[in-house]
């Protein structure tokens, strides 16, 4: 049982600190040789979810679900209002978006999605987030500086585009739906979720890549 | 609590590794520390002593080690918390790594992934107080968070915002951290950059959080 002692878990730290090489490959697999010990996982799950998160739970679902937002008008309306719900018509609930919120591009709004206190992300949808999101730089300048962030993942923003980033404190989290570029009229949903990358649905890319067609 | 988890706004770093930072994953024990985490939830105890857990690490190593290291060291001390094993334990294992067969029978990726679905968990509570707070409403910020775990950034303390969503009740964050289950009233508040950052800021910028409702005065 946890002790939910925050002087004891601060001199667990340090001990660890002190007795434990630093190597984090070593640790892991003492981490893991441990607890297959002690029979709080089997060690055959580990290999399945390596798998799951390597094959199966990614960015590509993310970019299905803004596809058929932009194809299917009353999928998009269930979606905005409720899209913990309505990615359950791809099965695509899971951890981390039990409250996932879609929020819009517009010609006048752009949406960034950061979480400065840890690294909450919308994982059943988008997969393992990448470093940068999870890095000091980003959590740090993201909500104080979003334009030169911004500008650092080559995003440009019109004149009268505001910037709105949304730093994810509770069990909120977010999707940004990135909008659908020009050239791209009767395209079907799985050539336009293949242009929808995983940093415009965090807010570090605007303006989508058709291909040059 | 004010240690240097709470990094909004925080100055003086340089440009975000886009490049060198763009996988999910980078190493192999990378991967096998998110799929030891995804197994270990149920002995950890709650997600916000979890939080509060990497929050109370040695400072310097939370600044500076590799994410899923931070991980590691969050889970062992949290294992150790709970009783598991000891400190010692863990430095004799790191001394003596061996490696074991493995036995049983492993679940295939689909049942895996059947599995994976239900953990959409629903961190909403029913409340019997109306929320104090209506659509469009102004709100202020306390001054002053508690020294355990919270969920009001440093930079948004004492600061005027408008309240854009309401989310019903949600478990508060700081009471969960102590292993308690209460609601409370959950929004999202939108502030204007300059409340926040100074007059520098970019006038149609805006910064949204969810705050509950014990966050504000």
């Amino acid at each position: 049982m946890s002790t939910y002692d925050p002087e004891k878990a601060a001199q667990i730290h340090r001990d660890l600190h002190t007795h434990l090489p630093p190597d984090p490959a070593l640790r892991v697999k003492t981490l893991e040789s441990l607890v297959v010990e002690r029979g709080l996982v089997q060690p055959e799950i580990v290999d399945a979810w390596v798998e799951a998160y390597s094959e199966h739970i990614g960015p590509k679902r993310g970019a299905q679900v803004v596809a058929r937002a932009w194809t299917d008008p009353e999928f998009k309306a269930r979606l905005m209002a409720d899209a913990s719900e309505a990615i359950k018509d791809f099965g695509f609930e899971g951890h981390a978006t039990g409250h996932l919120k879609a929020i819009e591009n517009t010609d006048t709004q752009h949406n960034l999605v950061v979480c400065t206190l840890c690294s909450c992300y919308p994982f059943s949808i988008l997969g393992m987030s990448p470093a940068w999101y999870k890095s000091s730089e980003y959590r740090a300048r993201a909500v104080r500086e979003p334009r030169k962030v911004l500008a650092e993942f080559g995003v440009t923003l019109a004149k009268d585009v505001s910037v709105r980033a949304w730093d994810s404190t509770a069990e909120v989290r977010y999707i940004v739906i990135p909008q659908r570029p020009a050239g791209t009229e009767g395209w079907d949903q799985d050539r336009l979720a293949a242009i929808v990358s995983r940093n415009s649905m965090i807010g570090t890319d605007r303006d989508l890549d058709t291909g040059g067609e | 609590m004010d240690s240097l988890h709470d990094l909004g706004g925080k100055e003086g770093f340089g440009p975000i590794p886009i490049k060198s930072g763009d996988a999910g994953f980078s190493h192999e024990w990378e991967r096998r520390m998110w799929a030891l985490n995804l197994n270990l939830r149920g002995n950890t105890g709650s997600i916000d002593w979890f939080r509060h857990g990497l929050e109370l690490m040695v400072p310097k190593d939370y600044i500076t080690y590799a994410y899923f290291h931070k991980w590691c060291a969050n889970i062992l001390m949290l294992l150790i918390d709970a009783g598991y094993f000891t400190v010692e334990d863990a430095a004799k294992a790191a001394k003596n790594l061996r490696n074991q067969d493995p036995t049983g029978k492993a679940p295939s990726v689909t049942e895996l992934l059947e599995n994976y679905r239900i953990r959409n968990t629903d961190f909403t509570v029913t409340l019997d107080t109306l929320p104090r707070f209506a659509l469009g409403d102004a709100v202020q910020t306390k001054r002053f968070a508690h020294s355990g775990h919270s969920r009001l950034p440093a930079y948004a303390r004492n600061r005027q915002g408008k309240v854009i969503t309401y989310h019903g009740a949600h478990l508060l964050a700081d009471d969960g951290a102590k292993g308690n289950h209460l609601g409370e009233h959950l929004y999202t508040v939108s502030f204007a950059a300059p409340e926040l950052w100074g007059l520098d800021a970019d006038p149609r910028d805006t910064v949204t959080l969810e705050l509950w409702e014990s966050y504000f005065v």
